[in-house]
């Protein structure tokens, strides 16, 4: 850090706006982010809300997408990542005892920037986790379990007469729906979603959001991007990282007409910060 | 508007678009107030050649109004501008809106005083209609000053100042009604006198919607249809 | 006023000068840049066509060389197989038939098609003209039909390999001058009217795959060397492709990043280029002398070539691991499948090509490794075909080498032939590698 992002490091004190909301799907308190020596997150606290998509926005390297990873402790294999704070899914701790990391997994799902489809069939794609999470027992259920994902994702329809055919044979946009196919198969309470759309054409990228919309009715969702419109677009609260420090939360029509810190001002306008 | 920091996009180009529809809302605001200035003094001195010159030169402003819209809705559609830029160019919209509602009412003023310079009649009136005049003219002033040095304080002051040109206008019209009452042959004169009051106090009007627009651009907060008091301790800072 | 008027000019000038000139500039460098580039298009297609040449070159002389082995010559002979001259009684048994008097059969039947050979040299230069193979041929003959005993039958014996080599050749025999061969002009004498008499053919040699070692070359076979190949390459493979890859998994995917790691990488890496006798040293000082393993054995060349290939199955099985996309592993991550889940159905899938072709190349590397098999005596003289992994045995490059080495004119052709066998060993290994990498492989 030079001189200049040192002293708008030390001026972002605290949060604006409020963190918390009532009944939260996930609440993180105080979460600090150290990769070796080097601190990544600096007591950001967070909660994450039901039947809502939180999104959260920030330059480059601001912690965002770490911070999103603690949600279902994807950081837990870097080996020098130390995560401190409280964070609790449903009031139970995420590092407790109760909850393991394949349990909390199966619980709070991802998608990834890239699409990662398995080098399988579409349906063996979508079958996946429920198989190893033994969610159906015997092949009819399963079959009902892939086909009601593979709807909700709005995919079904494209690919009913394939559904054998390699998950890396479809589209970027289409495979990007299969991963989120493959995620709520699972069932999980709350979805992550790290830049979903970063690798997606304008009309792909459409269908995700309209997904996304449609899924905030059954699932906690928070979603890392890069592009403001789309977090203006596809969010109802929005959280504007900087640095390793939550600068501002608020509901997402605040912040996109009349933020309260100048930084996220500055971020959303497309000024120098 | 150096609030704003509109020359601190990375984008200069960005920075360059913002800083000519700003020059020109202040340019059109410069002809409004010019045009008032005019009208109103068409209107006291009887002056038909100037009041004609006011009313011709309006589409000027219609001009200028036209060709600033068009500018936002490049913005609007190509930046997809948010917060206070956001804020900006809607605040701009809105203003040259009522910017070429003024340059009407203006144009209304020069278009009377052509016609009641054959009667000669406004004599009578000139002493109220000069106060009405020059309360509008000083509001006007100070709503584009607030708009021009983004200054929420003389934004709200001035909004204030709405009250006494309609206090004004209303004794003007009452005045006007009497007469009318007394005297019907005047009646199509006196119309036209009570109508370039009624635009006097339209600028007024407009004036305190610009003073708004400010406090929006400024604060983000919409103050319109909030009490003046609730507005005053909300925003003014405490000296 | 006028500093500033001169100096502007001058200012401006770096700004837009280039500008103009670039596309004259580019266009003077275009020629050069792309005789550069067909320059070295021209450097590489030499590199290739002399690569090319050279393996043509080695191959047509090694094809050339050795062709001839995969036939033999065979001399037609009126034999009867008198029970007096065979010195065996009637019904014999096996005993007695294979001390049985067959050379003198075949000699006797040599003289009767030269009834002029009186001098006793000249019956010696005679006889040596058919192989000593010919007399197992008759007792194979009249083993599996004893009625032959007692009658005369014509046979077709082969011919000893220096006549094999003359005939093959397809030399005029009339100008025995331009031959050369180890026969003396009374041979090739003999010779002549045999081949006039049409009393020789040239033949497939079967010998040469269903024979061990022989001194003699016309009796010499593959057949051990290939089965004890074999057999070690098998030792080889089921001992370093289940370590390796295991110790790969382990590396790449489960290990803790730390000192004793780093030390364990160097050392494989080392490994890998430690000279291979070293290997045939170790297994000489442990398996044989320590833990009393049989000498010569597959089991015993398996281990050490085992320890040969394993660091180069490491490497390439962690490459291939590594090739591996790491959303593949966050994606089995995110769904709540264990680090061993991922591992077991999604990592090592997707690696597993690459973990053939590095295990392919390693057993390649061992089946021509002929160093550290020496150390372990698996250059001995074996003429029995190993029938298990404690026999013992030799394998295709060390017979290439015994070979090699072998003064008889008939080991030449020998040698080649071993070395083809042994490039289609691996062309099969390869073949079959491919045919495994295209069934696992799957576009990603």
């Amino acid at each position: 850090m030079n001189d200049s992002h040192q002293d708008v490091f030390d001026n972002i004190k605290g949060t604006v706006g409020d963190v918390t909301v009532d009944n939260p799907k996930m609440r993180l308190s105080n979460v600090d982010v150290f990769y070796g020596e080097k601190q990544a997150i600096f007591d950001v606290s967070l909660d994450i809300a039901n039947n809502e998509v939180i999104a959260m926005i920030g330059p480059s390297g601001c912690g965002k997408s770490t911070f999103l990873r603690c949600l279902n402790r994807m950081n837990d294999t870097i080996p020098t990542c130390k995560v401190t704070g409280e964070m609790s899914l449903d009031g139970e701790d995420l590092y407790g005892p109760n909850l393991d990391t394949v349990l909390l997994r199966a619980r709070v799902g991802m998608v990834f920037q890239k699409p990662n489809p398995f080098a399988k069939s579409i349906y063996d794609n979508v079958a996946y986790g429920p198989r190893i999470h033994g969610l159906a027992s015997n092949r009819a259920e399963l079959d009902e379990i892939v086909v009601g994902s593979l709807q909700k994702a709005g995919l079904y329809d494209e690919v009913k007469d394939r559904l054998d055919a390699p998950g890396t044979s479809l589209s970027g946009g289409q495979q990007q729906r299969l991963c989120i196919a493959r995620t709520i198969a699972v069932s999980p309470e709350v979805i992550l979603m790290d830049e979903p759309c970063s690798a997606l054409d304008p009309i792909a990228t459409a269908k995700i959001e309209e997904l996304i919309d449609e899924l905030r009715q059954n699932y906690a969702i928070a979603i890392v991007t890069h592009s403001m419109q789309q977090a203006a677009r596809v969010s109802q609260r929005t959280a504007y990282f900087h640095l390793g420090k939550l600068v501002e939360v608020g509901s997402t029509n605040h912040i996109f007409t009349n933020p309260s810190h100048e930084l996220t001002e500055n971020y959303i306008t497309g000024r120098f910060g | 508007m150096d609030k704003l920091h509109l020359d601190q996009h990375i984008s200069q180009q960005f920075n360059n678009e913002l800083e000519d529809i700003r020059n020109k809302v202040l340019a059109m605001g410069g002809l409004v107030e010019q045009q008032v200035s005019k009208g109103l003094t068409a209107l006291l001195e009887l002056d038909a050649d100037l009041g004609n010159e006011v009313s011709t030169a309006d589409f000027e402003v219609n001009k200028l109004e036209v060709e600033i819209d068009e500018e936002c809705i490049q913005i609007l559609a190509r930046r997809q501008p948010a917060a206070s830029d956001l804020r900006l160019i809607v605040t701009v919209i809105k203003v040259i809106t009522d910017l070429e509602r003024i340059g009407d009412e203006a144009e209304k003023m020069g278009r009377f005083s052509a016609e009641l310079t054959e009667t000669g009649q406004v004599v009578n009136y000139r002493k109220e209609l000069r106060h009405l005049g020059e309360l509008v003219k000083s509001m006007l002033r100070d709503a584009l000053d607030a708009f021009a040095r983004l200054d929420v304080d003389a934004a709200i002051k001035t909004a204030a100042r709405d009250n006494d040109i309609n206090t004004e206008y209303e004794s003007l019209s009452r005045l006007l009604a009497t007469h009318l009452m007394e005297d019907p042959r005047n009646v199509s004169m006196l119309l036209k006198i009570t109508w370039c009051a009624r635009a006097l106090e339209r600028i007024g009007d407009h004036s305190v919607n610009i003073c708004e627009y400010v406090v929006y651009l400024v604060k983000g907060r919409d103050i319109r249809h909030i009490s003046f008091d609730q507005i005053q301790s909300e925003f003014l800072s405490k000296p | 006023m006028t500093e500033q008027t001169t100096q502007k000019p001058q200012a401006d000038k770096p700004a837009s000068a280039p500008k103009k000139d670039t596309t004259a500039l580019v266009r003077a460098t275009l020629a050069r840049r792309y005789a550069a580039e067909k320059r070295f298009r021209i450097y590489g297609i030499v590199a290739i066509a002399a690569s090319l040449s050279f393996l043509a070159v080695l191959l047509v002389s090694i094809f050339i060389k050795g062709w001839p082995a995969f036939t033999h010559t065979f001399v037609k002979l009126n034999v009867t197989l008198d029970a007096d001259t065979l010195d065996i009684g009637p019904n014999p048994s096996s005993a007695e038939l294979r001390a049985a008097n067959f050379a003198s059969v075949i000699k006797k039947s040599m003289r009767e098609k030269f009834p002029d050979v009186k001098k006793r040299k000249e019956k010696k230069a005679l006889y040596s003209l058919i192989s000593t193979g010919g007399e197992y041929q008759l007792h194979d003959m009249i083993k599996a039909d004893p009625s032959l005993v007692g009658k005369t039958i014509d046979v077709w014996l082969p011919a000893d390999d220096e006549l094999a080599a003359v005939i093959k050749s397809g030399a005029d025999l009339s100008k025995p001058e331009n031959i050369v061969t180890r026969m003396n002009e009374q041979q090739l004498g003999f010779a002549k009217i045999l081949k006039e008499a049409g009393d020789t053919k040239t033949g497939f040699n079967k010998t040469f795959f269903t024979a061990g070692d022989s001194r003699e070359p016309e009796q010499a076979g593959i057949r051990a060397a290939l089965v004890g190949s074999a057999l070690t390459l098998l030792v080889t493979f089921l001992l370093s492709f289940p370590i390796a890859v295991a110790a790969a998994i382990y590396l790449e995917e489960f290990a803790p990043q730390n000192r004793w790691t780093d030390l364990v990488e160097v050392n494989i890496n080392n490994l890998a280029a430690v000279p291979s006798i070293v290997f045939g040293l170790l297994g000489l000082a442990v398996f044989i002398n320590y833990f009393h393993l049989p000498r010569s054995a597959p089991i015993v060349g398996g281990i050490v070539l085992s320890l040969m290939t394993l660091p180069t199955i490491i490497i390439a099985s962690r490459a291939a691991l590594k090739a591996v996309p790491p959303s593949i592993r966050e994606a089995g991550r995110g769904l709540g499948a264990s680090d061993q889940q991922v591992v077991w159905h999604h990592v090592l899938p997707l690696a597993m090509p690459g973990i053939l072709t590095g295990t392919i190349i390693g057993l390649a590397q061992a089946l021509g490794e002929t160093a550290p098999l020496l150390m372990i005596g698996m250059v001995a003289f074996i003429v029995d075909i190993p029938g298990g992994f404690t026999d013992a045995a030799t394998v295709l490059p060390v017979q290439v080498f015994l070979w090699a080495d072998s003064p008889e004119r008939g080991f030449v052709e020998k040698t080649s032939a071993a070395i083809m066998v042994l490039l289609a060993f691996l062309i099969l290994m390869n073949a079959v590698a491919v045919l495994l990498r295209k069934k696992f492989e799957r576009r990603w």
